[in-house]
């Protein structure tokens, strides 16, 4: 398989002028600025397959967003390289970013005052799309993404999630090899945030277009990502399959049930009988509702079940898949090693 | 030649959408408008008032007739060569939205070009007439005959078009200053201020010390409005307008190539902040 995207030792270095507090502060900073050099990315590699969706996440201020921006060409790396179908973003831009389509879900890239559909004419100029190729990709968008509702009205006008659809048409309008979305599912709802996946799905299956996409909803990730790379502090962390992170660090598991009467809970005693620690183990008691979590790779979770069957007499019980956002949340907080 | 069309093909669109917002935000640009009348009034009627109290017809070979007219071919020729460019880079940089203009396959100052002069299109075609109009039947009045020479209009026009050109990217250079000041609003008070005192917006050059005026003369400021606005009222001879246009050229050039300059060295450093 021919890669997409090459990301190779990236980094990107801020300068930073740091203020001390005060009036005092911010008179001495106007004379001579202490500066400090942060470093938002710090050598991340690697490498995106043609027609594969790429789940991009980390922890706010991960430098997530810095590494789209480097990928797009709107930012120069410190060092290291990233080149896209053979491209280098910063050496050609005008001609690279025809290949690419990029959604900021922060940012609109719309004109704000002009109609919805102006903006696409517009676009259809400056990406020199054929009339005839235009109107095909626009009924198809429209399918896609029901923008038939909103399209006379001037952008300023529109909903979130309306602007959203609206940002993605826009950016695929000139069916770009390479979709960068950055948070493109941020404060939507249900329904939209389905339509959305549902049309990126839909174009990466039909037109075979590599997807790079960062967002903190896990569920974007489960739907729609085999693999993941996850950066924390610009170092990257994780790189590898959905499956494998489970499989990896998906030791934590939960299991609940409800006790015939809620005094029995006395009789259970899981850290003493399998000696593990707090943080290996938790029990949540809500009545006579019981949530465990526990290391698997501990305790069995055949020996858990039959310790607590044996123990106390139970009304139902359930065991739980491992959750994708149970292990994240432990990378987040560090409490799992990488 | 379908090089040319292409790219206008590209950059019209820009100019469309300059003048839909325009008209979107039309009482906006009618009171600016009203604003910039008064004030060019306020300006008449104090050179009236110096005219009036001084024992001279004239003062450096202006007569008050030929004040009235620099003071609105003055206006008209700020007016037109006015150029907001720097605010908006400005602010584009400062709240990060730049990001979402580097991801087209555009020529950045092209596109604020086309914009503007599609945002302004309108109200060049209501402004310039009406004055024109307004000052030749002024002219006309006063000294009895008819004084509009149609050589001088059309140089006019020409030096009127290479002074937006270079007001146009003597902003853009101002409004990259934000990559290095991340605020602009302050020093743009300064810019203003400075320019117009410097290009003879306020003050006739010739009114001022001759070593003065000597070195302004020269400087990229004359170009701006003073250049045109004597070409229009044919103080210069032929000879003369050669050389000053010749001179708004070089400024102009340089002006671009300092903006390509600083462009290239402020990418390497953009942060662009907030997401």
């Amino acid at each position: 398989m021919d890669k997409m995207i090459y990301v190779d030792n990236l980094r990107k270095e801020f300068k930073k002028v740091i203020k001390e507090p005060g009036l005092k502060g911010s008179v001495k900073s106007l004379f001579s600025p202490k500066k400090e050099i942060i470093t938002a990315v710090d050598g991340v590699s690697f490498d995106v397959d043609r027609g594969e969706i790429l789940g991009f996440i980390g922890p706010n201020g991960a430098g997530k967003s810095t590494v789209i921006k480097m990928l797009t060409g709107i930012l120069t790396p410190t060092s290291g390289m990233c080149r896209i179908n053979g491209k280098i973003p910063q050496e050609d831009r005008k001609n690279y970013v025809r290949e690419i389509g990029v959604v900021f879900g922060q940012r609109t890239q719309l004109w704000w005052d002009l109609a919805l559909r102006e903006t696409y004419a517009v676009l259809k100029e400056i990406y020199e799309v054929p009339d005839e190729q235009y109107h095909k990709r626009m009924a198809f968008l429209n399918e896609v993404l029901e923008l038939d509702d909103f399209i006379t009205s001037p952008v300023r006008t529109l909903s979130l999630g309306q602007r959203m659809r609206a940002d993605i048409a826009a950016s695929l309008l000139h069916s770009p090899k390479v979709l960068f979305l950055d948070e493109p599912t941020i404060g939507l709802d249900v329904v939209v945030k389905e339509n959305i996946r549902g049309a990126i799905r839909q174009i990466n299956e039909q037109e075979g277009t590599t997807v790079i996409l960062t967002t903190h909803d896990l569920s974007d990730i489960e739907l729609l990502c085999e693999r993941i790379v996850m950066i924390d502090k610009g170092k990257k962390v994780f790189d590898g399959a959905l499956s494998q992170l489970k499989h990896s660090y998906g030791q934590m598991r939960t299991f609940r049930f409800e006790l015939l009467s809620p005094d029995d809970i006395a009789l259970l005693d899981y850290r003493g009988r399998f000696k593990l620690s707090d943080d290996d183990c938790s029990t949540e008691v809500k009545k006579a509702s019981v949530c465990v979590k526990f290391n698997s790779s501990l305790v069995s979770v055949e020996d858990m079940i039959s310790y607590t069957l044996q123990t106390v007499h139970v009304k139902d019980i359930e065991i739980r898949d491992v959750e994708i956002e149970e292990i994240i949340k432990r990378l987040y907080k560090r409490e799992v090693a990488v | 030649m379908t090089k040319l069309r292409h790219f206008f093909r590209i950059y019209l669109p820009f100019s469309r959408a300059g003048i839909q917002e325009m008209v979107a935000y039309r009482a906006n640009f009618i009171c600016f408008l009203i604003g910039e009348i008064v004030s060019a009034f306020i300006m008449f009627f104090v050179w009236k008032a110096v005219f009036a109290s001084s024992s001279q017809q004239t003062f450096n070979g202006f007569t008050l007739e030929d004040m009235v007219v620099y003071v609105f071919i003055t206006f008209l020729t700020g007016y037109l060569t006015y150029s907001d460019g720097a605010f908006a880079i400005g602010e584009e940089i400062v709240d990060g939205s730049i990001a979402t203009r580097m991801i087209r396959p555009c020529s950045f100052d092209m596109c604020f070009l086309f914009h503007e002069l599609g945002s302004r299109l309108i109200s060049i075609a209501m402004i310039f007439v009406p004055i024109v109009a307004g000052v030749e039947i002024y002219r006309c009045v006063i000294t009895g005959s008819v004084r509009f020479d149609i050589p001088h209009f059309l140089l006019y026009l020409l030096s009127l078009t290479v002074a937006y050109g270079i007001s146009f990217y003597f902003n853009v250079c101002y409004g990259f200053m934000a990559f290095f000041f991340k605020n602009l609003w302050g020093t743009s008070l300064i810019k203003e201020t400075l320019t117009s005192f410097l290009s003879g917006a306020i003050v006739p050059l010739a009114f001022l010390p001759a070593p003065l005026a000597a070195v302004l003369n020269f400087l990229p400021f004359a170009s701006l409005s003073y250049t045109p606005v004597m070409i229009y009222m044919g103080m210069y001879s032929y000879a003369e307008i050669a050389y000053r246009i010749g001179l708004q050229l070089f400024w102009l050039l340089a002006m671009f190539l300092l903006s390509k300059l600083i462009w290239r060295c402020a990418v390497k450093r953009l942060s662009v902040q907030g997401g």
